[in-house]
């Protein structure tokens, strides 16, 4: 129980954070409603911890909820690492693309 | 464009921290072409200045972006110079300058699109053990795979038509370059033919982990072609 707690603290201190950060423009609307809407996921998975755990184990799977969520976590952390290098190998192609440009119009 | 008769040849040398064999090769280069350019990638040692002193035309990137990347910069000022003929030349003086003569004939007698110079044709070349027992029969094979049917899987010295450099974009900035190059020579049909030529390996450069500037290295180059599919 008192794990449970500490991890909704932590969430409503991630909200509020993500709330003040909104408030003094520092984040755009989509990456602010992005956060918000996985704060309260995650805020909602604590609270039904107990339903997950049966959820999964109906599933077949022999971990706990936690873990589950756990693996899937890493899961899309790796996810995310993917769509990072994508998106900088399409960076670095345009660098090229300027760096090739300055190239062409300053020969000497 | 060349007049009549005479096809316009433009040599492109891509050049990165080259400063101990550049002039010389440039000025082995020079007599044989109407025209030598220099793409310097980002060099930080005095490439650009030794280049400048031999008169021909310098380009330069602002930072190190890979072989591939400099061989496309001087493929768009080719065609925008009108050159009929594009040779691609090694800047650190493992190809011989008298050899272009060679490759560039096959296509200013209309036999071929793209020559491809290669090191398994009769010429004498010290390869290193490593890229020729291990690398190059690797990569003929996954050349063979795809179609690609040629005795060197990894030439650097090659010669295009007009045509070819119209239709040839080189988007692997690293020495993924060749490969594709080879890819797409054979997905637009060009006619090619390969000739032996030499080279002269003063040191073993590249290996499976490193290689002289960006997107060099045997693992690199893989890495580059699998992201490539990915973001095309």
């Amino acid at each position: 129980m008192f794990q449970r707690i500490l991890a909704l603290i932590i969430i409503v201190f991630f909200i509020s954070r993500v709330f003040w950060q909104k408030r003094k423009k520092q984040i755009q609307v989509i990456v602010f409603v992005f956060w918000l809407v996985f704060w309260a996921l995650a805020g909602i998975l604590v609270l039904f911890l107990k339903q997950i755990d049966k959820f999964v184990s109906y599933l077949g799977f022999s971990a706990s909820g936690i873990d589950i969520l756990l693996y899937l976590g890493i899961a899309i952390l790796f996810y995310f690492i993917f769509r990072l290098r994508l998106k900088l190998a399409k960076i670095e192609k345009d660098i090229t693309v300027i760096v090739r440009n300055i190239a062409l119009k300053d020969e000497k | 464009m060349g007049t009549l008769g005479h096809k316009k040849v433009i040599v492109i040398i891509p050049a990165y921290n080259e400063e101990e064999k550049i002039a010389a090769v440039i000025k082995e280069v020079k007599p044989n072409v109407d025209e030598v350019v220099l793409v310097d990638d980002g060099s930080d040692d005095r490439t650009v200045e030794l280049a400048q002193k031999q008169e021909v035309i310098v380009l330069r990137h602002l930072f190190n972006r890979g072989q591939g990347a400099a061989l496309e910069t001087g493929n768009q000022y080719a065609l925008k110079q009108g050159a009929d003929i594009i040779v691609h030349f090694d800047a650190d003086g493992q190809f011989l300058a008298g050899e272009i003569k060679n490759i560039i004939k096959p296509i200013e007698n209309g036999e071929a699109e793209v020559v491809l110079g290669s090191r398994f044709m009769g010429k004498k070349s010290n390869i290193p053990w490593l890229k020729k027992n291990i690398i190059f029969p690797l990569a003929r094979k996954v050349n063979r795979l795809m179609g690609i049917n040629l005795t060197d899987p990894q030439s650097g010295f090659r010669a295009f038509s007009r045509r070819v450099n119209e239709q040839l974009r080189i988007e692997q900035d690293g020495s993924a370059h060749c490969s594709e190059i080879l890819n797409k020579i054979f997905y637009y049909k060009f006619t090619v033919k390969e000739i032996s030529i030499t080279v002269i390996y003063k040191d073993f450069g590249q290996s499976f982990f490193r290689g002289k500037g960006r997107g060099m290295g045997g693992i690199r180059i893989v890495k580059d072609l699998i992201l490539a599919k990915l973001i095309n």
